[in-house]
Order: structure tokens, then sequence, then C-alpha cells
């Protein structure tokens, strides 16, 4: 039986080949690869990889499968695994080089090779699924949050936090915040306005500029007080008292030889009293002020 | 067998050519469904404050969702329209996106965002709790609206022009403090403001080569206004007189008229200039400004403690403006002078530059005298950061990856504030760290990888305190798929900072550890399984002064904590006509030490089809949450949500 589909494959080979246009020495051709592979190749076909058969430009006319697959000659001749290219079964970075043949030059690419996926091997069909029988490109939130936090297991932990931006709700994504392609900002975080971080796309009344900068919003960014993913604490804060997020750093004295930022406040700050155990009671411009340089309005 | 079927069918298929098709639809295509329902919450026990501050889920009649793809096969003005929304009707917060697109012609994708943004913790902010005033006061109700519409014309082509245009806006009410020598004065506020980016570029993108040019802009307006209506007394946080006299306040209106503009320019580019070289590089300039206008009315019985001066009534203008120059740049290259190395070289610089000046002229009526008082400071924040990068990657084989780095961070960052007053008026820091990484990546068959990774660092100069200064950073994934229904994964970080300085004496470190498992066997035909348990643990102490005697204290956080989420599909077995579906699970966080809590949301939901379009669903959920040392801010409540869902 095995002989008979393998000369039948051969057969319909030549059929289907003779009522095309010629291909490149060693190439089967899509409709070859469809004869055996038919619900992959009907996947394929609902995804924008698609455009390849159609899209002479390109090169691949007639041979997508094998844009990524390689040559299908030898595989329809003697159908195994070991004769055809399963990117599934390559290196991460030889998978990739797949993808980046078409895929490199590209704007989502420009920060790819400072992106923590590309050093840590994790190939673009970790996320993309190519035959559709997932979305090539998840959009729905729920879908994108849940890819992401599959590997991701303690940032997904840090969500389930009573006080946390509402991602397990469905309201955010991963990459509303994070470019999966990698930036320029640590931790592969969005931009707003070219160089912004990108927590002002939502927190635009953050953004200033101030007349009165606090100094860790520009220099450290938002995650030096506040835990993005999820906190215990209210609004996120590292600290469970507000004091102490604030206290922790200013606690130099003046003209101290220790060599960083943030003095010690006056002495008439007495923290037995509740006025002062929340600093952001009076200092409540943190994020900078427009008209106060104690930032208090 | 079924290849050979396959090809008897195609064959049969070839040799009936003269066979007409059948024909393809001819008119849009409708696919998705609609889910209206209605809400219930059997009462909130305990805060209702809290509940609004996490939850803030209403009773009510809902459009709870939808998701459907109108398409055209005859592709006139459109491929496909996709449109999801979510949570609609009194919800605390409602989405809708839409794409439309035509292949090669254009891509168009609207998405909308409305949340419900209210904060009310007295544990928060409330000084008069001691006596008997419950009051969080920087409290806060808002909406948040959020909105981006991006046009691309011509995807797919060598040059791709696109638009876009993004919204931010908020407005609500709140209570903040107004702040004066010796008192400060809890008062309500309003909250506005907006901003709005527009954008436009091109794309070219070429075999070789691509480039993106981007110009954009911003708008910013903020109007925040603090009141307090003449006619009431309010003696504020502080109930001690002031030289034997007691402050208080009898009306204030404070208004923040504050706008905003910026430029930016945005230059990307990748190239392989070989068949062994990459390069990529960004250019990124913007300018934002700000200027403002603050008028300030406020009366009652005032104290200035410059000048040890009473005063009933004053009125301030402060008119300030500040700009950011901020530039960044990157540049690198990937080498592959070896099939299995790969070298990848980056250099990146970020340098803002800030400057402003507030000009404020105030009038103070003391005893029937007028006293004006006028002053001009003037700031400066500068911030240039660079960080040089090597990377070496080895394929050891298609199955090992090994990697080694190195990474130098230096920089200098400084504020100054013209005249000098208070205890500091300007500082300045240097920035100096070398980190040294590492990585292996080793999958020994499809279904297993394993990936550890360090990173470790020493500094000679840091910004504050709390920033990593020498510290190591462990990370290791598992990744097993031992049956093709069956995964498992482990993920284990852990970090460890220390700033050995005299004074700070910083030792932080934390770890988390996680497992997860998935299993759908038979491909989720009968039930599928899923779930999440996290194990985290953060230790941090560091040395402060004491405001109030200068005296050297600990400052010690710790969080204990467990987290799960799991989720149970169950499926009625194939075969019936109307087959059920019951999903339940949830999640659970623990954890004790310096904020020790509970936060607990079991769920279930049941689907019961009742024919090819119409299916209802029952869903119930439970939210308790308790914090040990603010127990009155714990509540818990139960939602139950039925509802009926469409599909065409």
């Amino acid at each position: 039986m095995c002989q008979l589909t393998r000369s039948l494959v051969l057969i319909l080979a030549v059929v289907v080949g003779t009522a095309r246009a010629a291909l490149p020495p060693g190439y089967a051709g899509s409709d070859t690869c469809k004869i055996c592979h038919e619900d992959i190749y009907n996947g394929l076909a609902k995804t924008p990889h698609h455009q390849l058969a159609a899209d002479a430009k390109r090169g691949w006319q007639g041979r997508e499968c094998e844009a990524c697959h390689g040559p299908g000659q030898a595989h329809t001749e003697g159908p195994s695994a070991d004769n055809i290219q399963n990117p599934a079964k390559l290196s991460a970075a030889a998978a990739d080089k797949i993808c980046l043949t078409c895929h490199l030059n590209q704007p989502t690419q420009v920060g790819r090779l400072e992106s923590s996926h590309a050093h840590n091997q994790i190939s673009c069909t970790a996320c993309h699924k190519v035959h559709a029988s997932e979305p090539l490109v998840v959009r729905k939130a729920d879908a994108v949050n849940k890819q992401c936090g599959s590997c991701h297991l303690n940032a997904w932990a840090q969500f389930q936090r009573p006080f946390h931006h509402k991602l397990p709700e469905g309201d955010m994504t991963c990459v509303d915040c994070h470019n999966p392609h990698g930036t320029i900002r640590p931790a592969m975080l969005q931009s707003f306005a070219a160089n912004d971080p990108g927590c002002f796309k939502c927190h635009g009344d953050k953004r200033g500029p101030f007349t009165f900068e606090h100094a860790p919003v520009r220099f450290e960014g938002c995650q030096a007080c506040h835990e993005p993913h999820g906190s215990a604490n209210p609004r996120m804060l590292t600290r469970a008292d507000v004091r102490f997020v604030c206290l922790e750093c200013h606690a130099n004295l003046p003209n101290s030889p220790v060599r960083v930022m943030g003095v010690v406040p006056p002495s008439f700050h007495d923290l037995r009293s509740p006025v002062y155990q929340n600093c952001t009671v009076c200092h409540q411009k943190i994020h900078g002020s427009h008209v106060d340089r104690n930032l208090l309005k | 067998m079924k290849t050979l079927a396959a090809i008897l069918a195609l064959a049969a298929a070839l040799s009936a050519q003269d066979t007409p098709p059948p024909a393809p639809a001819t008119e849009p295509v409708l696919t998705g469904w609609v889910d209206l329902g209605y809400r219930w919450d059997t009462g909130i026990g305990g805060s209702l404050d809290t509940y609004r501050s996490i939850i803030n889920l209403g009773s009510g009649p809902k459009f709870l969702g939808t998701d459907f793809t109108l398409a055209d096969p005859k592709h006139r003005w459109f491929d496909t329209i996709q449109v999801r929304a979510d949570s609609w009707g009194d919800e605390p917060s409602s989405s809708l996106h839409v794409e439309a697109k035509k292949s090669g012609v254009y891509d168009f994708n609207a998405d909308y965002r409305d949340f419900a943004y209210f904060n009310f913790l007295p544990s928060y902010a409330d000084p008069l709790f001691g006596q008997g005033i419950v009051l969080n006061e920087q409290s806060f109700d808002t909406r948040r609206k959020i909105a981006a519409l991006s046009l691309d014309i011509r995807p797919g082509h060598w040059w791709t022009p696109y638009f876009g245009w993004d919204h931010d806006s908020s407005s609500g009410t709140g209570a903040t403090v107004f702040v004066t020598d010796g008192n400060n004065y809890p008062v309500p506020n309003t909250l506005r403001d907006s901003t709005d980016l527009y954008r436009g570029g091109v794309r070219f993108e070429k075999p070789h080569f691509h480039v993106t040019l981007e110009e954009g802009g911003t708008v910013f307006k903020s109007d925040q206004s603090l009141f307090q209506n003449p006619g009431s007394t309010n003696y504020g946080n502080f109930s001690t007189p002031v030289f034997g006299q007691t402050l208080y306040l009898n009306s204030l209106l404070a208004d923040y008229g504050i706008g905003g503009s910026s430029a930016y320019s945005k230059g990307l580019l990748t190239a392989n200039a070989t068949s062994w070289l990459d390069i990529f590089g960004q250019f990124l300039y913007s300018q934002p400004n700000s200027n403002v206008h603050y008028q300030q009315t406020d009366a009652g019985n005032l104290y200035l403690q410059s000048q040890i001066l009473f005063y009933s009534s004053e009125q301030t203008l402060i008119n300030a403006a500040s700009q950011q120059p901020h530039t960044t740049g990157s540049l690198g290259a990937e080498i592959r002078p070896m099939k299995r190395l790969r070298i990848v070289q980056a250099w990146l610089t970020d340098r803002l530059h800030d400057a402003g000046s507030a000009a404020s002229a105030q009038t103070l009526i003391s005893a029937g005298t007028s006293i004006p008082l006028s002053s001009l400071i003037a700031s400066t924040l500068v911030s240039n950061y660079n960080q040089e990068s090597v990377d070496i990657l080895y394929d050891a084989s298609s199955k090992l990856t090994m990697r080694g780095g190195y990474r130098y961070v230096w920089g200098n960052a400084e504020y100054a504030f013209l005249p000098p007053a208070g205890l500091v008026s300007s500082d300045q820091e240097q920035l100096r760290q070398n980190v040294g990484l590492g990585s292996v990546t080793y999958r020994p068959a499809q279904k297993i990888s394993v990936t550890g990774e360090v990173e470790g660092a020493s500094s000679s100069g840091v910004y504050f305190r709390t920033s990593l200064y020498n510290y190591q950073k462990v990370r290791a994934q598992v990744h097993y798929q031992p049956l093709p229904s069956l995964s498992v994964s482990g993920d284990f970080t852990l970090l460890d900072n220390q700033n050995p300085l005299a004074g700070t004496n910083y030792d932080y470190s934390s770890y988390q550890e996680s497992v997860s498992l998935y299993w759908a066997p038979q491909g989720s035909k009968i039930f599928d399984i899923q779930g999440t348990y996290t194990r985290s643990d953060l230790k941090s102490n560091i040395g402060y002064l004491d405001p109030g005697d200068l005296s050297q204290q600990v400052s010690r956080y710790r969080d204990n904590a467990n987290t799960g989420s799991a989720l149970i599909d169950l499926n009625w077995p194939k075969g019936k006509r109307f087959a059920p579906k019951l999903a339940m699970g949830g999640s659970f966080f623990i954890s004790s030490g310096s904020r020790p809590t509970s936060y607990y949301q079991p769920e279930m939901k049941l689907w019961l089809p009742f024919g090819k379009h119409v299916s209802w669903f029952s869903e119930w959920r439970y939210y308790g949450y308790g914090e040990a040392f603010t127990l009155y801010e714990g509540f818990r409540t139960h939602l139950v949500t039925t509802g009926v869902r469409f599909t065409p």
C-alpha cells in the first residue's frame, strides 16, 4: 500500500506539475503539498501568508509551503520527516532565520536584537502559529494575555494580587505596555510620542514636563515606586506604607559623603503624627509639579 | 489510507474538470456572536469603597460583549471587518475594537476603552482617622477614556504611508489637600485632563533594508480645581494652635490651567548589508513643553511661616513654563562570522534635559494691610544615559545554544534650583555599572526546553539608595510536553541586590517559583484542566534616618505570598444535540508579611445551547478581600450573571 501511495503521489505530482508553470529544480509546488497535507494547506490559506501564492513579486508563487519548509521534491518522492525542513524542530535561531528572510526588514524588527526573547532563543513561532489552528497574530485580550502568561508565570501571578492593572479582566493586554519584538527601553516597554515611557499613553497627566520634576520618575521610571503588574499595596506601591516608599530614598544628610540623591526631609516631620505617615497627603504632586518646588501643589 | 483517499478524490476532481464548481458566496458573510445579560450582586459585605476601588462591578442589564466578522467575498470596499466589544452598560471598563482591511489598499484599526477609575481607601491617606473622620484625602472618582485610530495605506507595498491618532482623557472628582504653612486642609477637587497625539509617517520596505520615518505631536490640557465654598470653616488636619491662634480655611478656589504640546520625530532602520551582517538603529527626538497659569484665592485665618505672619486672605498667580528636549538613539548589528556564531553589538544613548521656571505674584491681606510677595524660581534636570553591550551566541548544536554577554552602563544626572533654598538646591550623580550575562537554552527534544539565565552586576555609582547596585539575577524556565494533550511548565526567578554603602546598607532579596499544568485529553472533548501555582518571597532591609530626630532606623519590608489560579472545562460528550458546558475555577492570593492579605475569586460558568443560534449561560463569581491590619477595608460579595448568546 505504501508503494502504491508513493506511486500515486508521483503520478499526481507530475499531473499537477505539468499543469502549472515550471518550478525551480527541487521544488514540488504547493498543490502537491496539499495532496497529503490538505488540512494544513487550508489553514494556511486563511492566513496572510497565503498571499505568497498569488504575489509574483515575492518569488514564491505556487510554492508558498516551500517558502518555509524548503524544497519539497525529495519529500514527495519519499515522504519522510527527514527530507523536509520542519521549522518547529530547528533551533530558534534557524527557525527565526526562515521567518526573517521576509520579515527582517520591517519596523517591528528594529528592537528585536535587543529583546530578551531573541536573547533567550524564543523563536517567532513560539507566539505566531503559522498554520492557522490559532491566529497568526493573536489580537483578543484574553488570548494575548494567555499566550504571554503561559511562559511568564510569575508575572501572571502578580496580576492575581488585589491591586493590579486590569489584565485578568481582559481590559488590557500585555502588549499595551510591552512590545514582544523588543524596544530600546528596559523590559521591552512600549514608548509614547517617540521616546517617552509607554505608561504615558494612558497616564498622560503624569507626563509633564514639569517645572519641578521628581527626579526618580525621569531617571528610573514608574517602577521606582510602583509594581506595575500588581501588588498587595494600594496604588500598586512597592511598600505597604507610603512613608517608607519615600524615606528609603530620602535619607541622606545634606552634603553627605554618600553619593546618591535624596536628602532627608526637614526634622519637623514627626512620623508619630498620622498627618506625616503618608507623605503624599501634602506632597500630592509626587510625579512632578508645575508650580511648587516642594511638590505641594 | 487517508492519503490514498485524498489522492483519489483529487484525481476524480481533476478528471471531471467540466463539472461546474459550486457557486461561491457573493454577498457579505457575517459570523460571530452577541452576549446580552443581567447581573445581580448579593450586596457588598464589608467596605463598599474598597470593593469599588478593586472590583466595581455593579448590578443591572449588560451588553456583555460581541465578536463578529463581516467578510465580503467580492472584496468591494473591504475584505473583512472585525468588531469586538466588551462590557457595556454602566461597567467599570468597556471596550470597542474595529478592524477593517482590504488587502493591498488599506488597513484600519480603531480602539476605544473607557475605565471607571475609583479609589477610596481610608488607610491610604486619612490623617483624621483617629478623630473618627473616615476620609481618604487622596481619593478620586474619575473616568478615563482612551481611544486610538490608525490607518495604513497600501499595506504590503514597498512604501506604506500611515496615519494615527491617540487620545487619552480623564474627568471626575476627588479629594485632595490644600497645603499652607502650619496646616493643611482636605478639600474637594475636580479633575480634567486630555492628551491627543497625532502622527503620520511612511514605511519603506525593500528586500535588503527598511526605513520608517514618522512625525508627530501631542496636545495636552489639564484643568484641576480645588475649592471650598464660602460660608464653611475647615479646621484642617492640625488642631494645634500656632502662637495661640487656631488656623482655619473659610474659602478656596484654586485653578490649574495647564497646557502643553510636543513635536517629535522618529526614524527607524533595519538592513541586512550582507549575508552575515544585520544592522538596526533608531533615532528618536521629542520636545514636549508645558505652560501653566495657576490662580488661587483663599480666605480664613492663615499663616506665613517665613514672616511669622497671620493673614485673612490671599491671592496668588503663578505663571510657569517648562520644556524637555529628549533625544534617543540606538545602533546595533548582528554579525555572523560563522554559521553557529552570532555576535550582537548594541549601543544606546538617551538624553533628557528639562528646564523650567515659575514666576509667582502673591498678595496677602493681613489686618487690613496688603502685602505683596513675588518670586521667580528656575529649575533644571538633566539625565544622560548610555549603554554599550555585546552578546555572543553560539549554537553548539541544534539543541543547545549558549550565550555570554557584557553590558556597560554609564551616565550622569543632575538637578538644580535657582535661587537656592531649603536643604538642597542642587545635586548630581554618576552612573557606572558593569553587567555580565550568561544563558543556556537546551532543547533535547521538540517537547522539552530548558532555559537558564544569570546576570550579575557591580556598580561604582548609582542615582538612588534603592537602585540596583551590586546585584545577581537568576532565571530558569522548563517546558515539557510529555503528551500532545499534556504540558507542564516551571519558572524560577531570583534577584539579590546589595548596596553596602555606609548609611544605606540595602539588602534586597526576592524569588518567585511557579509551576503550571495544562491537560486537554482527546482535544478537550470531555474536559481540560489548566492551573498555575506561584510561591514568592520578598525581603528588603534598608537603613534610613527618622525625619523626626534623625536617628538611624531600618525599613523592613516582607512579602511572602502563595498565588494560584485554575480552570476546569467540562464538555458534555458529543452526540447530544444540546450539549452543555461547565467551567469552574478561579484564583487565590494569600500573603503574609508587611501587609497580610487574602484575595479570593472563585467562579463557575454554565453554558446550555438552546438550538443552533441561541445559547443560555449563567455565571457565578465570588470576591473576597481581607487585609489583617485594616480589617474594616475587607469586603466580600457574590455576583451572578445570566444571559443569552446569539449566533447568526
